[in-house]
C-alpha cells in the first residue's frame, strides 16, 4: 500500500474516534492532560501498525491500542500507586470492602441514581477498583460490546459481565449512600 | 421459586442477565424471558430500573473536548513529513501536491472539528447503534483534505529552493510542527533568566536569548528540538502575529558566517553563524521583516 493510501487510512480510521481515545485514557489515567499525551502516544502506534488494521470496528481496534498504551505510560511515568493489568486476585476482597450490597428500598433509588450530579457520578467511577472501572468506561462510556471487551482485556465474556455488574452495583450504593 | 424458561436460577446470574438486557446483549427470546421474570419480581425490577437510571446516567456524563490543534496535532502524525520520519526527509522524494500556509491548515482543521466534534454527543443515546457507526464520512473528506494540504511538506519545499541542507529541513519542519502544536513552546516566559536555565538544565546548553521586546520582537519561550538525532536549543520569538523559531546549533569549527538568505514557499528562513552557534531563523513573516529580526539580534547577542 502507498505511503498515500496508508495515510488516508490513518486519517480515516483513526480521526472519527479521537473523542472516545481521550475519553478512554481519561479515565484510565485519571486526568485530562496525560489523556491528551496516552491518544497521541497511541496514534503514533496507530500510525505505525496501520498496515496491518484488517478492517472491522476501527474504534475497537483503534481503543485496544489507546489502553495497552496507558499502560505503558502509566508505568513508566507512574510507578507507584498501579495495580499491575493482570493482578486481580484480591477482586474479591476489594469488592467486598467496599460493599456492593444495596439499600432494600425499590422505586426512589433509581431516580435518585438518576439524578446525581456530575462530579458525585465522576468521583464514584474514579474510586472503582481499576479492573471494573475499566470494563465499565468501556461498555457505558465507549459503548463497545461485551465481545470487543472480552477481546480487548483477554477476559472470558462472562468476566466480562461479571466485572460490569459489580462495578455497576458498586457505583449504585456509592450514590445510595451519598444521596 | 423454579422456572422452566432457561435462564439461570440462582440470584447472581440473573441478575447477570438484567445487565446483558440493558446492554442489548440477549438474542429476543432470552430478552422475553428476562422481562417476564422482572415483570413477576419487584426486587428484580428495581434492580433493573436502577441499571437503567445508572447506565443513562454514566452515559450522560460530559466528554473530553477535542480540540482543534490536538486533533491537528494526530492529523499529522498521519502525513510523511512528522517526527517519526524525520531521518527519511531528506532523501524522500518531493510529493505532488502544492505547498499551504500553517493559517490554512489550521483553518481547515477548524471547520472539521466543527462537524465532526457534534458526533459523539448526538449519537450518545443509543451505544448499541453507536457501535455500528464506524465512520463519519464528513469527517474523514474533511481529513483527506487536511492529510493533502500537510502532505505538502517541507520536504518539497526544500527540494524547490534547492537547499540541500537535511538541517534546514528539520529545522522548517520543527517550525511547522509548533505552529500545529498545541503550544509552539515547552517553557513559556518572557524572561531570559528563566528560558536560558531550562535550556541549560534540559540539554546542557543554552544560546544567547536576547529579549527584543522594544524592537517590537519579544521572546515568548522556548523548546527543545531534535534534529538528526540531536537535542538542539530553540528560542521563539514572536512579532505582531507571527512566530519566529529560533534554532541555535552549538558550533564545532567556530566559523562565523554572514546571514544567507534560504527564504522560500511562504516562509523566510534565515542562516548565520557566529563562531558558538549556528542560526537558523525561520518564520512565516515577510523576508525584510525577518532580516530586520536577524540584525536586531545579532547585535544584541554580542
Amino acid at each position: 500500500m502507498s505511503e498515500r493510501a496508508l495515510a488516508e487510512r490513518f486519517n480515516e480510521v483513526v480521526l472519527p474516534h479521537l473523542g472516545d481515545a481521550l475519553a478512554l485514557a481519561r479515565w484510565l489515567t485519571g486526568n485530562a492532560a496525560d489523556a491528551e499525551d496516552v491518544v497521541q502516544d497511541a496514534c503514533i502506534k496507530a500510525h505505525a501498525g496501520i498496515a496491518g488494521y484488517a478492517g472491522g470496528n476501527a474504534r475497537a481496534w483503534l481503543l485496544t491500542i489507546v489502553r495497552n498504551t496507558s499502560y505503558t505510560w502509566m508505568a513508566r511515568n507512574r510507578p507507584r500507586g498501579m495495580l499491575a493489568v493482570g493482578d486481580l486476585g484480591d477482586l474479591d476482597d476489594m469488592a467486598a470492602a467496599h460493599g456492593t450490597s444495596l439499600p432494600d428500598e425499590d422505586g426512589p433509588e433509581a431516580s435518585l441514581i438518576a439524578k446525581a450530579d456530575t462530579a458525585a457520578l465522576e468521583a464514584a467511577i474514579a474510586a472503582l477498583p481499576p479492573p471494573f472501572r475499566e470494563t465499565l468506561v468501556l461498555r457505558d462510556i465507549n459503548g463497545l460490546s461485551y465481545r470487543e471487551i472480552s477481546a480487548m482485556l483477554a477476559v472470558p465474556i462472562g468476566t466480562v459481565m461479571s466485572r460490569l455488574a459489580r462495578a455497576r452495583g458498586l457505583l449504585a450504593s456509592e450514590l445510595g449512600r451519598a444521596s | 421459586m423454579t422456572h422452566d424458561d432457561g435462564l439461570p436460577n440462582d440470584p447472581e446470574g440473573i441478575r447477570l442477565m438484567i445487565h446483558a438486557l440493558v446492554d442489548g446483549e440477549l438474542d429476543a427470546a432470552a430478552a422475553l424471558a428476562v422481562e417476564r421474570r422482572i415483570a413477576a419480581d419487584p426486587k428484580l425490577a428495581a434492580e433493573h430500573a436502577r441499571i437503567v437510571a445508572l447506565q443513562g446516567a454514566v452515559s450522560r456524563l460530559p466528554r473530553p473536548d477535542v480540540s482543534d490543534a490536538f486533533r491537528a496535532r494526530i492529523a499529522a502524525i498521519g502525513t510523511p513529513t512528522t517526527e517519526q520520519q524525520a531521518p527519511a526527509e531528506a532523501t524522500e522524494p518531493p510529493r505532488g501536491a502544492p505547498s499551504a500556509l500553517p493559517g490554512l491548515i489550521a483553518g481547515a482543521g477548524g471547520g472539521q472539528r466543527r462537524e465532526a466534534g457534534t458526533r459523539p454527543s448526538q449519537a450518545r443515546p443509543s451505544p448499541r447503534a453507536r457501535r455500528f457507526v464506524s465512520f463519519d464520512w464528513r469527517a474523514m473528506a474533511a481529513s483527506i483534505m487536511i492529510s493533502a494540504v500537510l502532505a505538502s511538506g517541507a520536504t518539497q519545499w526544500v527540494m524547490q529552493s534547492g537547499v540541500d541542507d537535511g538541517f534546514a529541513a528539520a529545522v522548517a519542519s520543527g517550525h511547522r510542527r509548533s505552529l500545529l502544536a498545541a503550544s509552539p513552546i515547552d517553557i513559556v516566559s518572557s524572561d531570559r533568566h528563566t528560558v536560558k536555565p531550562w535550556l541549560d538544565a534540559r540539554i546542557g546548553v543554552s544560546p544567547p536569548a536576547p529579549d527584543l521586546a522594544q524592537d517590537g520582537f519579544a521572546l515568548i519561550g522556548g523548546r527543545v528540538e531534535v534534529i538528526s538525532g540531536r537535542p538542539v536549543p530553540a528560542l521563539v520569538y514572536r512579532h505582531r502575529e507571527h512566530l519566529i523559531t529560533l534554532v541555535a546549533e552549538p558550533q564545532q569549527g567556530g566559523k562565523t558566517t554572514k546571514p544567507d538568505d534560504l527564504s522560500s514557499g511562504g516562509f523566510s528562513m534565515v542562516h548565520w553563524s557566529d563562531g558558538a552557534f549556528s542560526y537558523w531563523a525561520i518564520s512565516d513573516m515577510e523576508r525584510p521583516e525577518l532580516d530586520d529580526f536577524v540584525a536586531r539580534f545579532r547585535k544584541a547577542a554580542v
